[in-house]
């Protein structure tokens, strides 16, 4: 058990001086906008919650959401199953993880502003390899018009840029799994799925739920990315709710831009509370199993 | 190897997994070696050299511009900025979640989650408006200050994995020895989890060095980021071929990096309730 120690809080000041400043100040600051229609920083209006009245009423911003929710729940239910999969295969080939594991990160290193880039020559019909081939085989690819097709580039451009991270972070769940476990089940007789079901999962359970809140909330706030495939389009089938703030801010309508960052300030908090509370509802069965 | 699971495994079995990585591979590497082909193209008309053709020019012209080059410097200034901020503000502070209860530990813990998922687009407005008051645009302690936002949680959870894997008895001793704070953690403590520092680099330098929201709204005429020179290729008639030879650029500081950490990539990341 850890000593208890109010003189720890010392150790905290440098990290949550930074944080105060770049991060609670300007909170502040952006809650204090949004009760304001504002022309210029010098000439600013109060007009009390109309703001959120305005969003809160528009048809738009549940759209949006709910955009934004389909994405989420379409790109965690592909890249969870293949992170953990990978990660299981990884468990057993000895030394040629490091390499996969060194291939899996190599998206992450990639500017988030050139991935879209990368992606659109991909499947560009006259110089690109995906996109030369699909017109050879004879499909119509037409992600600028075609929603579908939009969607499928914006998912499969995720799943490139963040199953790695989803890989590396099961990886290390495992990793902290002991041998003996494994020669336990196996002289139990305990088939592949079983070991699967009761020695890995329940380990790797913690980060694995870390890893879901991380992708949860970086795809359900997706900007750069989806904003550079298609901009929202076509017809708005791809705007999400960070495009929505995007637009407001680049469109100098701070105040509105301001209360949209509150109503998702509000998201993120409401998102961080609840997985807080699950965590301890994990954490106080567990130590409950152990008593 | 004594893991009974690598001992029990078949041929049938080691082919598959060889052809998942091989798919798994394509997938990954397809992207880049279209990024690659095209930064070895001419993809605008020139004199003397056709469209479509094998070409140099692309980096020699990354050479011939001093806003290409001067943004490279740009990004390695900040991102090194960033990395050791957070370095020095994560490390006491995940010696304390390791080492320590304390009043009030559970709501830092909530205070470092919801700043690690809001999204950047959120803050990006007010942080401009209040870097401008304190001289802080165009300058890399800006950028390298808002990052650890999103930094110092990440830092504090690789490094509070590593710190818990050393025992207590360390710090015991060191202080009965008469060590100070300071002398313990740079002559004991460092020593013992430079894996977890490298690892916690790198997550800093990657997620630094990739980030555009406020490296874009913290540079309004100077200053500019890699990531934002790229941008401003874009135009008329863009040369996707300069861009994807800049792209190229860009990904070697992290594929570097990604060399040195190989061993340490996927330890850490233990959660502790």
């Amino acid at each position: 058990m850890k000593p208890q120690n109010n003189g720890a809080w010392l150790y905290l000041v440098p990290a949550l001086a930074i944080l105060g400043f770049a991060g609670v100040v300007p909170l502040v600051a952006v809650f204090n906008y949004s009760f304001f229609d504002i022309f210029t920083l010098d000439s600013a209006f109060w007009i009390g919650g109309e703001w959120y009245r305005e969003i809160l009423s528009s048809e738009r911003f549940y759209a949006s959401l709910g955009r934004s929710l389909l994405f989420s729940l379409i790109v965690l239910s592909v890249q969870m199953p293949l992170g953990v999969g990978i990660a299981l295969l990884l468990r057993r080939s000895g030394r040629v993880s490091v390499f996969v594991l060194m291939l899996l990160a190599v998206p992450l290193v990639v500017p988030w502003n050139m991935i879209p880039t990368m992606w659109l020559s991909l499947i560009n019909t006259e110089n690109g390899l995906l996109g030369m081939a699909l017109a050879k085989l004879g499909i119509g690819f037409d992600y600028k018009f075609n929603a579908v097709h939009t969607w499928i580039v914006l998912v499969a451009m995720d799943t490139w840029h963040w199953t790695g991270l989803v890989a590396v972070l099961a990886y290390a769940g495992l990793s902290g799994i002991p041998p003996a476990y494994y020669r336990a089940a196996a002289i139990d007789g305990a088939s592949r799925y079983q070991v699967f079901r009761y020695i890995e999962l329940p380990k790797i359970a913690d980060v694995m739920f870390m890893a879901l809140l991380l992708r949860f909330m970086d795809s359900f706030m997706i900007y750069i990315e989806a904003f550079r495939i298609n901009a929202g389009g076509p017809d708005n089938a791809t705007t999400f709710l960070s495009l929505d703030l995007g637009e407001a801010i680049n469109g100098f309508s701070y105040g509105s831009a301001a209360a949209h960052s509150v109503i998702y300030f509000l998201m993120v908090l409401t998102i961080a509370w609840a997985f807080r509370t699950a965590m301890d509802r994990r954490g106080r069965a567990s130590s409950e199993a152990i008593a | 190897m004594s893991n009974p699971v690598t001992r029990t495994r078949t041929g049938r079995g080691a082919l598959l997994r060889g052809l998942a990585y091989l798919a798994l591979a394509l997938f990954i590497l397809t992207p880049l070696a279209q990024t690659v082909m095209l930064s070895f193209m001419n993809t605008i008309p020139r004199e003397g050299l056709a469209e479509g053709e094998f070409s140099l020019i692309n980096y020699l012209n990354i050479f011939r511009s001093d806003a290409l080059t001067s943004s490279i410097l740009n990004s390695i200034l900040y991102v090194t900025l960033n990395v050791a901020l957070t370095l020095i503000a994560a490390l006491p502070a995940a010696y304390a979640f390791s080492r320590f209860q304390f009043v009030g530990d559970r709501h830092i813990f909530f205070l470092l989650l919801a700043f690690r998922i809001t999204p950047p687009v959120v803050l990006s407005l007010p942080v401009f408006i209040l870097f401008a008051k304190f001289n802080l645009i165009n300058s890399p302690v800006g950028i390298a200050l808002v990052h650890c936002l999103f930094n110092i949680p990440i830092a504090i959870w690789i490094l509070e994995s590593f710190i818990s894997a050393i025992p207590r008895e360390l710090d015991e001793t060191a202080f009965l020895d008469g060590y100070s704070v300071p002398r313990f953690f740079l002559t004991q403590l460092l020593p013992a989890i430079t894996p977890g520092i490298g690892v916690a680099a790198f997550f800093c330098f990657v997620f630094s060095w990739v980030e555009v929201v406020f490296a874009r709204i913290l540079t309004v005429t100077a200053g500019k980021p890699i990531t934002m020179a790229i941008n401003s290729l874009f135009g008329f008639q863009t040369d996707i071929g300069l861009v994807m030879a800049m792209t190229v650029f860009s990904l070697v500081p992290g594929l570097a990096m990604i060399y040195f950490v190989r061993n340490h990539l996927a330890k850490g990341f233990v959660i502790r309730m």
